[in-house]
């Protein structure tokens, strides 16, 4: 009986301790298990502060984008999944640097659109969402993608850096942290950076090598949760 | 000096071991404290006018672990008919709880049961049997199948709560090893659930991992109950590693999932959940494995102990009743039928039959057993029914006294343990020492990489295994002495073991040992004037007082010729000499040529004849009358038929073999060419046979004395290993370190056969013990990352390697189980 007694208090207190610990985490947390989703939204809206123009509405596709410093290459992203005509997440960038390095856009794929002298390529986003009414600005735009597509949104550890997933390979990362992103790891040197899956590309023509202004290089990113290497095409920069 | 053997519960590894007795030996009065591990018995032996048990028993109790108490009460379910209700049972418990020394009674309606807890001292089952009569139910026949071996069924809970909290373990761990390792493979897609993917729901990732790891926490407490205890204690043992191991894994991650939650997702690459969780269930794997293989140690005792039957039929008042064997008392007459055991041991008053006695001496030819016979129990009765009167019962049985004999064999060590233990007291600290100095020190050499410092203290501290190290010596021994006993060789304990292996020279008793030890009478010789039959008369009534084999066989040859034998007025044994005797005023000396050069009698014309004789094999013994020879009578032993290839089976083994007898020279060369003795040391009295034995020690030999047990005891003393032969049920068993319970000499290169395997084994053991970790240690503290940019060891592994370790050692020693005995044709 004693030894029944003994083993239910230690269940208790155990219990108790797990309970202890899962409270102080959530409250830690504030709350908000995805502190992926919430710890992005902040530092997004750092970005959107610190570069010229980022923000922009983009009417065309009926919500916003934020320009490359070198304006070959822009994120959009849509406040109304209802009205945006192509993609309600993209990158729109200039096809020149790919053409001159010997693509073919005919040998693209139907989801690489054309316009001006720019291919855009992105997704639908899984999850329909209310279009954003009141005060519509980019943030709320991009709060509206983490809470109804969250698994769009990811984190790479390797380069402590947040990620918007726009399908097939292709990405727009930022830095956790742009205050300490310069000295704390080698590599994560870069503020935003624009990821390109080159597959397609290559296989449309073009010599990867010869792509002005993209870096082709090898990454770490996660794929079903592991931790892969693979090229992309890279534009990145520090934007502080 | 007393001595006990207490049941200890709650050892894990040497270290507790160590600890217990260390505490012991430290109280006042202690004599000795010996731990067996593997059958968790403490061997105390103490003055108990200066310490009391208890105080033993509080000592042990005192440092956290349970000295079980022996069951004085005998424990019985009695099958019950004529119950129609609930009433009735609790009718049937008040009958039997009013009876003296009833402890508990609890009677089961449904199954139509009582089960009683009584002192068999004080109440027999007949009265409790009677008791329920009277109540006016029927007390039927007690199911020999719920008799509780209380051991057993401990071990087989222990097993079970195991394999139980293993299985538990595992669910758990199965699905929180997959979640931690499946991100980290990359040549296969494992499916992954996206609503956890720890690079994007780190936080969700990090509870979850941590909601699983509890359970497996929680069957695992009690390494950190005994493992902290022990530490706050300053003796550290294996539970202390692995609960610091874990724990520090625990809360190492369970401050990452804080940092996840307050955004240093980062974090995430920093938990350790699955490695505390897959630590406890492979060690709860190996401690079930270990737990069976220990079980399957002290098997031989086992079976030992099941041989003696239940029931034995009495022959009371001119009727058979059958009753437990409890209650047989001494001077029951108790009737075996064929093909049932002997229930305790007895003389035989009527009937003849053939006994299969290979349960106690490994024997496999049953045993003609006549009148006046003595019968063992547990034998087998093969042909004839018989009645005998019961002499010996309970502990004093012959089956009793091998077992505890075994038993003690068992709880001793041999010197060959020492190492391990002197290793075993200091190992967890150094090994605490060892992980602290090596995560300090990755730490820093790698600037302040706390992940990877922490990998190397854990492994570190997961890899030492002090249990592989305190099973290796004491589970060889169970095995060994266990298959000894099997096999009728009784080795009465661990140094005996170890020292029959070092064994260089053997030296045999002639007399009963290489010979029968029946001598028969083959030559009367006599003077002129003398005839053959008077001689022999006066030679054998003056032997019949004589204990001397030799002066046996004269008088059964006497009585074979018919001949009556006088009274003896006088008699003397002269000891290694012969006798000397008055009969019908007649002064009568028989022995040897000493005994007659001592009394000045001339052996004119009767030597050349003693010396054919003796070139024979055979034993002249002469005889003067009233100071005048006047014969020989010569007496001569068969040799064993075993003798010859048992000696050329040692010698096989590179060993010497001796004879030492007190035969003249000549005889003993004859019996010593028969058989292919290398020396011998012939007409060497028996108070001189422990110098001839001291002797050789001196030429720096190992010497091994074979002998009766009785004569030879000095000697056997005397001898490294003194090993008693065909007397299993007598003092034998007390002077000598090996009985053999046979008079079969190939037995001899058998023990010794034995104990070379063993030790062969237990240095196996011992190798892979420290093996494990003194290989596993540096890997683990990342020697080989260091030196050659070599792998580091996962603690995953670590544990997997510690588990294995105690089970390879085990599984190591269960090979002896496969021991044959040495044949003549080996």
């Amino acid at each position: 009986m004693n030894k029944n007694k003994k083993l239910i208090a230690s269940a208790i207190a155990a219990l108790v301790i797990v309970a202890a610990i899962t409270v102080g985490v959530v409250k830690t947390a504030e709350g908000n298990l995805d502190v992926i989703g919430k710890g992005s939204q902040k530092t997004f809206e750092a970005v959107l502060n610190v570069l010229p123009d980022a923000g922009k509405a983009d009417e065309a596709n009926a919500g916003w984008s934020l320009e490359s410093p070198d304006g070959e290459v822009r994120l959009i992203w849509s406040g109304d999944y209802n009205k945006s005509p192509v993609y309600d997440v993209m990158l729109e960038f200039d096809a020149k640097p790919f053409l001159d390095a010997g693509l073919d856009e005919s040998r693209l794929s139907d989801q690489y659109k054309r316009n001006d002298g720019s291919i855009i390529i992105g997704s639908k986003l899984r999850k329909e969402a209310p279009s954003v009414k009141e005060g519509p600005n980019a943030l709320s735009a991009y709060q509206q993608i983490e809470t109804y597509n969250p698994d769009t949104i990811n984190y790479h550890s390797a380069m402590d850096h947040y990620g918007l997933k726009l399908g097939d390979g292709n990405m727009f990362e930022w830095a956790k942290n742009m205050e300490t992103n310069t000295v704390t790891k080698k590599d994560q040197d870069k503020d935003i950076v624009f990821v390109l899956n080159p597959e397609p590309l290559i296989a449309a023509g073009v010599d990867p090598e010869k792509v002005e202004g993209w870096v082709y290089t090898t990454v770490p990113v996660m794929d079903h949760g592991k931790n892969v290497e693979v090229y992309k095409f890279l534009k990145p920069f520090n934007i502080k | 000096m007393a001595s006990e053997m207490l049941n200890i519960r709650g050892m894990t590894c040497a270290a507790c071991a160590q600890r217990i007795e260390k505490t012991v030996r430290k109280l006042s009065g202690v004599n000795l404290a010996n731990v067996n591990l593997a059958s968790e018995k403490l061997f105390v032996e103490y003055d108990s006018d200066q310490v009391e048990l208890s105080a033993v028993k509080a000592a042990v109790t005192k440092i956290g672990y349970e000295v079980a108490e022996k069951s004085e009460n005998a424990k019985v379910t009695i099958p019950i008919g004529g119950m129609t209700c609930a009433a009735c049972a609790r009718r049937v418990e008040k009958a039997i709880g009013k009876l003296e020394g009833i402890e508990e009674t609890s009677v089961n309606f449904a199954t139509e049961k009582a089960t009683v807890t009584y002192d068999p001292q004080t109440v027999r089952l007949s009265v409790i049997r009677g008791a329920i009569e009277k109540a006016g139910y029927e007390a039927l026949e007690v199911d020999k199948a719920d008799a509780v071996d209380e051991d057993r069924a401990r071990k087989q809970k222990e097993i079970k709560t195991l394999w139980t909290k293993f299985i538990v373990s595992a669910i758990f761990s199965i699905p929180l090893f997959y979640i931690a390792m499946a991100p980290m493979i990359t040549f296969v897609r494992l499916p992954f659930p996206a609503g956890i993917e720890p690079m994007r729901y780190p936080l969700i990732y990090a509870l979850l991992e941590l909601f699983l790891v509890i359970p497996v926490l929680a069957v695992g407490y009690r390494f950190y109950t005994v493992g902290f205890k022990a530490l706050i204690q300053r003796s550290p043992n294996m539970d202390s590693l692995i609960a610091i191991g874990t724990s520090a894994a625990v809360i190492y991650s369970v401050y990452n999932t804080f940092q996840i939650a307050s955004g240093h997702f980062m974090a995430v690459d920093a938990l350790y959940y699955e490695s505390a969780g897959v630590i406890i269930t492979l060690i709860l794997l190996g401690k079930s494995l270990e737990a069976v293989s220990k079980g399957r140690t002290s098997e031989a005792i086992k079976k030992l102990m099941g041989l003696t039957p239940k029931t034995a039929i009495i022959f009371v008042d001119g009727v058979e009743k059958e009753i437990p064997i409890d209650e047989v008392e001494l001077g029951d007459v108790i009737i075996v039928k064929p093909g049932e055991k002997i229930p305790v041991d007895g003389t035989v008053i009527s009937g003849n039959t053939s006994i299969d006695e290979s349960m106690l001496t490994g024997e496999s030819m049953p045993v003609d057993k006549k009148e006046g016979d003595p019968v063992y129990a547990a034998s087998i009765n093969t042909t004839g029914a018989f009645r005998f009167k019961a002499e010996k019962i309970g502990s004093e049985t012959a089956l009793a006294q091998i077992i505890k004999l075994v038993e003690d064999a068992q709880g001793s060590k041999a010197p060959i343990a020492q190492m391990a233990d002197i290793v075993s007291g200091y190992f967890v600290p150094v090994v605490c020492a060892i992980a602290l100095v090596s995560g300090v020190a990755w730490y820093f050499g790698t600037g302040g990489d706390l992940k990877f410092a922490l990998t190397i203290f854990i492994s570190v501290l997961v890899i030492a295994c002090p249990c592989a190290l305190g099973l290796a010596t004491p589970t060889a021994i169970m095995v060994g002495t266990g298959k000894g006993a099997e096999n009728g060789i009784l080795i009465k304990g661990g140094e005996a073991l170890e020292t029959a292996h070092k064994i260089t020279t053997i030296v045999f008793d002639k007399t009963g040992t290489i010979t029968e030890g029946k001598p028969t009478v083959t030559d009367v010789l006599t003077i002129e004037g003398i005839s053959k039959d008077m001689l022999l008369q006066l030679t054998a009534s003056a032997e019949k007082n004589s204990e001397h084999p030799l002066g046996q066989a004269i008088v059964l040859g006497a009585k074979a010729a018919g001949l009556e034998l006088f009274a003896t007025e006088q008699f003397e044994a002269l000891t290694g000499r012969g006798i000397q005797a008055n009969i019908k005023g007649e002064d009568i000396l028989a022995g040897n040529r000493k005994l007659m050069d001592e009394s000045g009698i001339s052996l004119a014309g009767m030597e050349e004849v003693s010396d054919r004789l003796a070139e024979e094999g055979k034993t002249p013994m002469y005889v003067a009358i009233n100071g005048t020879l006047a014969g020989i009578v010569a007496v001569a032993d068969v040799v064993k038929e075993s003798s010859r290839a048992a000696i050329e089976s040692l010698h096989k083994m590179g060993m010497e073999v001796a004879m030492i007898t007190g035969d003249n020279a000549k005889t003993a060369a004859a019996i010593a060419k028969q058989v292919g003795i290398d020396r011998v040391l012939s007409e060497v009295l028996p108070k001189d046979k422990s110098n001839e034995v001291k002797k050789l020690q001196s030429e720096g030999k190992k010497v091994a004395m074979v002998g009766d047990g009785i004569n030879d005891a000095p000697a056997l003393a005397q001898a490294d290993i003194g090993i008693a032969i065909g007397s299993g049920t007598d003092v034998a068993m007390e002077s000598a370190d090996i009985v053999l319970m046979r008079s079969d000499l190939m037995d001899v290169p058998t023990a010794i056969h034995l104990s070379k395997q063993t030790i062969r084994n237990i240095k196996q053991n011992l190798f892979w013990a420290f093996g494990y970790n003194v290989i596993g240690i540096p890997i683990a503290a990342g020697l080989l990352h260091l030196l050659f940019n070599g792998p580091l060891l996962n603690p995953i592994f670590a544990a997997a390697a510690m588990s294995l370790s105690s089970v390879s050692v085990l599984t190591n020693a269960l090979r002896l189980k496969r021991f044959k005995p040495v044949t003549g044709k080996r």
